[in-house]
């Protein structure tokens, strides 16, 4: 399951649009895999590894 | 054919110039010639020739692992770092063999800078994207980043996986 997915299973309101504006999810090739660059979304709070772990 | 040679300093800048530059134009050559310029201005091509996974809305740094040409060996782990400070003009282009919509981004110095095209959701098709950036000859890089509505494997080969550029202008 990708960080994608996980914050898709906890915020379903989410947009592709949001993916381009308030949220930027990022993985710069290093091996150190996807994570969050940027989360500015006005309501939805930022989640945090403990949730994010928890989406099986 | 004639050879015009400027000879002086071994160092430094050399300047052809009309002598009242306010008001004349210096024009060479004639409208049907050419002007070569020879010297050191980088340039260069790489392709991916290993698919790769881009999780789906993730910006994600494209690797390329071959180059085509690399004249000022400037393209070292999918970045370009040029040496000669100027205006380069980058070229990319990338495919997917599922049907998602994609996306390049360049990014300059590990942000987002220019983005490219979108493509909609067609398999198979090659999204090109341009942009003209300044890079100051030390400090700055650029990279491609790229951006799936979906998890998919890049298409690789030396003609839809490609990242160039070549200088336009001096700074």
């Amino acid at each position: 399951m990708t960080l994608y997915d996980k914050i898709m299973a906890l915020y379903p309101s989410l947009t592709q649009q949001d993916y381009m504006t308030v949220i930027i999810l990022q993985n710069d090739s290093d091996g150190k895999g996807d994570y969050i660059a940027k989360w500015n979304h006005p309501t939805l709070a930022k989640p945090t590894q403990e949730q994010l772990d928890g989406v099986k | 054919m004639g050879t015009l040679v400027l000879s002086g300093a071994t160092s430094g800048s050399t300047t052809i110039a009309p002598t009242d530059a306010a008001t004349v134009t210096a024009t060479f050559p004639g409208a049907t010639g050419t002007v070569m310029v020879s010297g050191n201005m980088p340039a260069f091509s790489a392709y991916s020739s290993v698919a790769q996974s881009i999780s789906s809305s993730t910006y994600t740094k494209v690797t390329f692992d071959t180059k085509e040409f690399d004249t000022n060996n400037n393209f070292t782990s999918s970045r370009f770092t040029p040496t000669v400070a100027g205006y380069y003009q980058f070229t990319a282009g990338i495919q997917v063999a599922a049907t998602t919509t994609t996306q390049l981004v360049f990014y300059k110095n590990g942000a987002v800078f220019k983005y490219g095209n979108q493509c909609p959701s067609i398999s198979y098709v090659t999204n090109n994207s341009t942009a003209l950036i300044y890079c100051n000859g030390s400090t700055d890089y650029v990279e491609l980043y790229a951006l799936f509505g979906a998890t998919n494997n890049t298409n690789p080969s030396n003609s839809s996986v490609y990242f160039q550029a070549s200088m336009v202008r001096a700074a």
